[in-house]
């Protein structure tokens, strides 16, 4: 029996191609996501653990800035005298690093990287630790040299020599390029300056007797935790102290999270590359089986038990999902070289890595594609065993196509019932959280049904879509829509594969049109002033700009809006750590706020505050009543609620409660914050674009911040929305190209089941160009059906997205009409791509051995 | 004629184990008349056929069709002159499984986009009694009735020639009877021309001129076949070929 099975398994290999591409797919992304987290985490943790100080001292964490203030939390300098006395220590010595900060050149073009990563200036401090050493030029000594680290300045072609301006809180600052350090070590990714120390306190932080932290050498044989608790006893409280290994940890949590999404991008590839695959190997094993009726038949015939023809189907599949795993891993392995070459244009030079392969990654790897696999072939194997003895004698039918659909129905009617409750109750929930969950149920539930009555669909739809085949195409279109309707069953499972993939993209792109669409209403609606100056990212910039830009001819008002972080001490008890704003007194004229009760006027006096209503609502705060706040540094605060706003949005992600207050307030707490934003007014009488020249032409020296009027201020925030998108797009991409492996699959198991029909066609007449076009048809027809279906469901998750979305005030819906056309014309080209190698192996039968065929 | 051939030779192989289906035939189809090919399985009448029909490539020799000569041609015009000119019916699978009757009878004039001519069609389905039956799908067909379907399809289009393939071979007799009796009628009051391989000397009955192949040759001819003749004159070929 296992002999027959493994002569069948490599008669149908050719067939088992498209099936094995999909396992490939699937186990590669698993495999290359897990190598490439593993590799780059423990390079970093490698990085991490042999660059920390053994002790460090740093500000005590208090409140978690969620949205950046702009400030920069010290110790004082002098800790590090005391502690060099402690017993234990060999040295201990100042650390004045910051991360916020601008490096322009004399051309006054970014220095920093492109990629998010951080330009990072500190003080030249070098210890066996340090990942880099001077390789060239000297060190810094003085208020205008520094250092600059060959990555960079082999980019951005930095000389010794040439100048750079550092734009810092305290105030910009020009050095001369004096040396080239090295990165020894991997490369984070990060642009480095270095400066001398005193530079480093005075420039950056604008305080000489202040650090950001004190590093601490042990003296040989003393242990990192005792050390720690010596120190902490000699300076008291107040002061977060924290070893070696705690350092490299929280290192690796904060590079965790961005690894992390890499490793779910990734992951949501396999996923999808897995669920569609499914599609692909379902299919496959049941024509394979629906062709082999008769030999099964006989096989049974001659006294095989249905367990024994049950399991030779299942070998053959775990056999695919071996193999198609195997190469999978290797695909896997090829794909973290990638993303770690990807990397590198990001800056983070990884070449010397050595890739890292855990055990966990190959257990992952075939679990994903036997178990896929397995799972597959599961119900085709059953039908295999049903195959009566009967059926090697009779000249039957290909099985499976006459059966019945009406557990389909039934199950898929349920499944869709549940699945629309679940939806309409999402749209219904008044609970962001009740609502989420609802989503999340009803589209598993929806996409069930239409998987599980898509067979259903398949002859209502497609009659109405190939309805005008006959009369367009003629007969070729006539036996191209009759071939599409002839196995309801094999046509939904195909078109399936298409569908889930656009139902997704549908879904999102309805999603992200209506939060676009919302976010234009909202900047319109509140949204006053001329032009915003503000870094693409959002993160603050030093007051010399603002004080660049009150200096240009032709501004009016100009208001500065800081972010407070801060944590909330509600009635109830509860803490939460939020952002509140704060802003200058005019902010009237730039923006309009609509108010429940209060004013901005109220809301921006002195040991004010003004709050979201339903905000202040649901945590039993009312006009009038004290709310008790604390800031980063330790300063606490008690304050007036004394403006409740009633926007559609207020808050968002990192700053619920919607606080704002004056920025006098604000400072008063959280003194050396940076602008975030600044809305400028004209003058009256100033032309809009000649302020603009006149801005731009101010600050054309700090790149980081531009001027935005609404406009472009709308465009930012929906590219932002779009890089959401883009991703859904590349997901949908991997699926529509699975799914048209599916759909050749389909077509090229149909051309040779269908050979002897082929052959009398061409016998009686039909040339092969009107056969090739018979095939095109036939797979457009299925392609635009699974579209079809997409459409539908991805409208349908779209409006109740929209609803989720609708509780945070997104209000507005829209459709992307240019999507949805994109995704029908798209799917007629899915459709064609498809059918070009079925088509043309069709019409290469020879007519003599296709009318002969058995 | 309606259909010749001269030193039409098939081989298949090369060198040494060269078969040679065909061996230099030379053949002419009389217009308006009911021609068998009969001979012993491996005598090459199904490839004499296939020749005739432009289905296959022949290896030297020429056929024609009334006047054209159809060896040589490209694949784009044999497909065209068998949908345009030649009718054909099978032993077994002669109709689309997912067409009517109706449809599979129209089927090479669709293909071509030609109108069907009416009166014609109307005048082959009557003859062959399939009015009642137009509208149903070759599954809900007898055999006999998938075979008249058949006939009625190589009819409809008015060919030159109609091959047919062993069209009752997977009939009962009853059914067999009926098909070629509508063969011999579709000579006989409806002037077409027809080739049919059989190896039934009771198929062969039915023509007016048997062809009798052997070893890929024409072995001999009989005008005028009854069934009774035909069986007799077959059963001549059983020692040769058993030897």
């Amino acid at each position: 029996m296992l002999r027959a099975t493994l002569r069948s398994f490599f008669a149908h290999k050719g067939r088992l191609l498209l099936s094995a591409m999909a396992i490939i797919l699937s186990v590669a992304f698993v495999a290359g996501s897990l190598i490439f987290s593993d590799t780059v985490g423990r390079t970093f943790d490698r990085l991490f653990a042999s660059t920390s100080a053994d002790v460090q001292v740093q500000p005590k964490k208090d409140v978690d800035e969620q949205i950046p203030s702009g400030i920069t939390r010290t110790v004082p300098a002098s800790l590090a005298g005391r502690i060099g006395k402690v017993d234990g220590v060999s040295k201990a010595w100042v650390d004045a690093s910051v991360e916020n900060i601008t490096i322009v050149d004399s051309h006054n073009k970014n220095v920093g990287p492109t990629s998010g990563a951080p330009t990072i200036a500190t003080n030249w401090y070098l210890t066996d630790r340090s990942p880099v050493k001077l390789t060239s030029g000297h060190e810094p000594h003085g208020a205008g040299e520094a250092l600059l680290d060959k990555d960079t300045a082999d980019k951005k072609k930095v000389r010794i020599g040439d100048s750079l301006t550092v734009l810092a809180r305290p105030g910009s600052f020009t050095v001369r390029v004096v040396g080239i350090a090295t990165f020894t070590t991997t490369n984070p990714g990060a642009a480095l300056v270095f400066l001398d120390t005193p530079t480093a306190q005075t420039k950056l932080l604008g305080r000489a007797d202040e650090a950001t932290a004190i590093s601490v050498e042990a003296a040989k044989g003393v242990d990192d935790k005792v050390l720690k608790q010596r120190i902490a006893t000699e300076i008291g409280g107040g002061y977060e102290l924290k070893t070696a290994a705690e350092q490299a940890k929280d290192s690796a949590a904060s590079l965790g999270g961005f690894l992390d999404v890499i490793k779910y991008v990734m992951l949501g590839f396999a996923g999808i590359a897995v669920l569609v695959g499914i599609f692909l190997i379902v299919n496959t094993f049941s024509m394979l089986i629906a062709q082999r009726t008769r030999e099964l038949g006989l096989l049974r015939a001659l006294g095989a038990d249905r367990r024994q023809v049950q399991r030779s189907v299942r070998i053959e599949a775990l056999l695919l999902g071996a193999i198609g795993s195997t190469l999978g891993l290797a695909a896997g392995i090829g794909l973290a070289y990638g993303l770690i070459a990807l990397m590198g244009t990001f800056g983070m030079n990884l070449s010397a890595a050595e890739i890292v392969i855990g055990w966990g990654t190959p257990v992952a790897s075939y679990l994903v594609g036997v178990g896929v696999t397995f799972v597959a072939a599961y119900l085709p194997a059953r039908r295999a065993a049903q195959v009566s003895p009967m059926a090697a004698l009779s000249d039957a039918e290909v099985a499976g196509v006459g059966r019945p659909l009406r557990v389909r129905a039934v199950v898929g009617s349920v499944l869709a019932a549940a699945g629309a409750a679940a939806l309409a109750g999402c749209a219904a929930s008044t609970k962001t959280a009740t609502s989420s969950s609802l989503l999340g149920l009803g589209v598993v539930l929806t996409l069930i049904a239409t998987v599980v009555a898509g067979p259903l669909l398949v002859r209502p739809v497609i009659r109405v879509l190939g309805g005008a085949f006959p009369r367009v195409f003629g007969s070729v279109g006539r036996m191209s829509q009759r071939n599409a309707l002839r196995n309801p069953r094999r046509t939904g499972a195909t078109a399936s594969a298409l569908m889930v993939g656009l139902a997704l993209v549908v879904g999102m792109s309805v999603a992200s049109a209506s939060m676009t669409k919302s976010f234009d209403q909202q900047i319109d609606r509140v949204l006053g002033a001329d032009y915003i100056v503000q870094n693409s990212n959002f993160t603050p910039f030093p007051e010399e700009i603002t004080g660049k830009i009150r200096g240009v001819e032709g501004v009016g008002t100009v208001v500065r809006q800081r972010f407070v972080p801060l944590q909330l001490r509600l009635p109830d008890g509860r803490r939460t750590d939020t952002t509140a704003a704060g802003y200058d007194p005019q902010l009237d004229d730039v923006a309009h706020l609509s108010y429940s009760d209060g004013s901005t006027a109220e809301a921006l006096a002195s040991g004010h505050v003004a709050m979201d209503r339903d905000y202040a609502h649901d945590h039993g705060l009312k006009l009038g009543s004290t709310v008790r706040v604390a800031f980063p540094g330790g300063a606490t605060a008690v304050l007036t609620l004394s403006a409740l706003t009633d926007m559609d949005s207020s808050g968002g992600p990192g700053a619920e409660a919607g606080m704002f207050m004056g920025l006098a307030t604000a400072e008063k707490y959280l003194p050396d914050g940076q602008d975030a934003v600044v809305y400028v007014n004209a003058a009256s009488g100033v032309d809009q674009q000649t302020l603009r020249t006149a801005l731009e032409k101010a600050l054309a020296s700090y790149p980081q911040v531009k001027v935005n009027n609404q406009a472009d201020y709308k465009k930012i925030v929906s590219d932002q929305i779009a890089v959401l998108l883009y991703l859904v797009y590349a997901l949908l991409g991997l699926a529509i190209v699975i799914a048209v492996l599916g759909v050749v699959n389909t077509l090229a198991l149909s051309v040779v089941e269908r050979t002897r029909e082929i052959g009398l066609l061409r016998a009686i007449g039909l040339s092969r160009v009107q056969l090739r076009r018979m095939i095109r048809l036939e797979s457009v027809v299925i392609a635009v059906f699974g579209a079809l279906l997409g459409l539908a469901l991805g409208m349908v998750w779209g409006v109740a997205m929209q609803q989720v979305l609708a509780l945070q005030g997104l209000k507005a819906f829209a459709v992307p009409w240019s999507t949805v056309v994109a995704v029908v014309v798209g799917s007629v080209v899915v459709g064609l791509a498809a059918a070009v190698l079925p088509a043309l192996r069709a019409s290469r039968m020879n007519v003599l051995t296709a009318i002969a065929h058995e | 004629m309606a259909a010749r051939a001269r030193g039409l030779t098939k081989a298949y192989g090369s060198g040494e184990t060269t078969v040679l289906a065909l061996d230099s035939v030379d053949v002419d189809i009389a217009r308006g008349r009911f021609t068998a090919v009969m001979g012993p399985s491996g005598s090459g009448k199904s490839t004499l056929m296939h020749c005739l029909a432009g289905l296959d490539t022949v290896s030297a020799g020429q056929v024609w069709l009334d006047e054209t000569e159809i060896t040589g041609m490209r694949d784009r015009e044999l497909t065209r002159l068998r949908r345009d000119r030649i009718g054909f019916m099978f032993q077994a699978f002669n109709l689309l499984p997912t067409l009517t009757a109706a449809e599979n009878i129209t089927l090479p004039m669709d293909i071509a986009g030609r109108k069907p001519d009416q009166k014609w069609l109307d005048q082959v389905i009557d003859t062959l009694g399939l009015r009642d039956r137009l509208k149903h799908r070759p599954a809900q067909l007898s055999g006999g009735q998938q075979q008249r379907v058949a006939c009625a399809r190589a009819l409809a289009s008015r060919p030159e020639l109609i091959f047919a393939d062993e069209p009752t071979g997977n009939l009962d007799s009853r059914a067999g009877a009926e098909v070629l009796s509508f063969l011999r009628d579709a000579v006989d009051q409806l002037d077409q021309t027809v080739v049919m391989v059989t190896h039934d000397p009771g198929a062969a009955g039915h023509s007016d001129l048997v062809l009798f192949l052997a070893d890929g040759r024409i072995v001999d001819e009989m005008a005028e076949p009854t069934a009774d003749l035909v069986l007799e004159r077959m059963k001549r070929f059983d020692p040769a070929h058993k030897s």
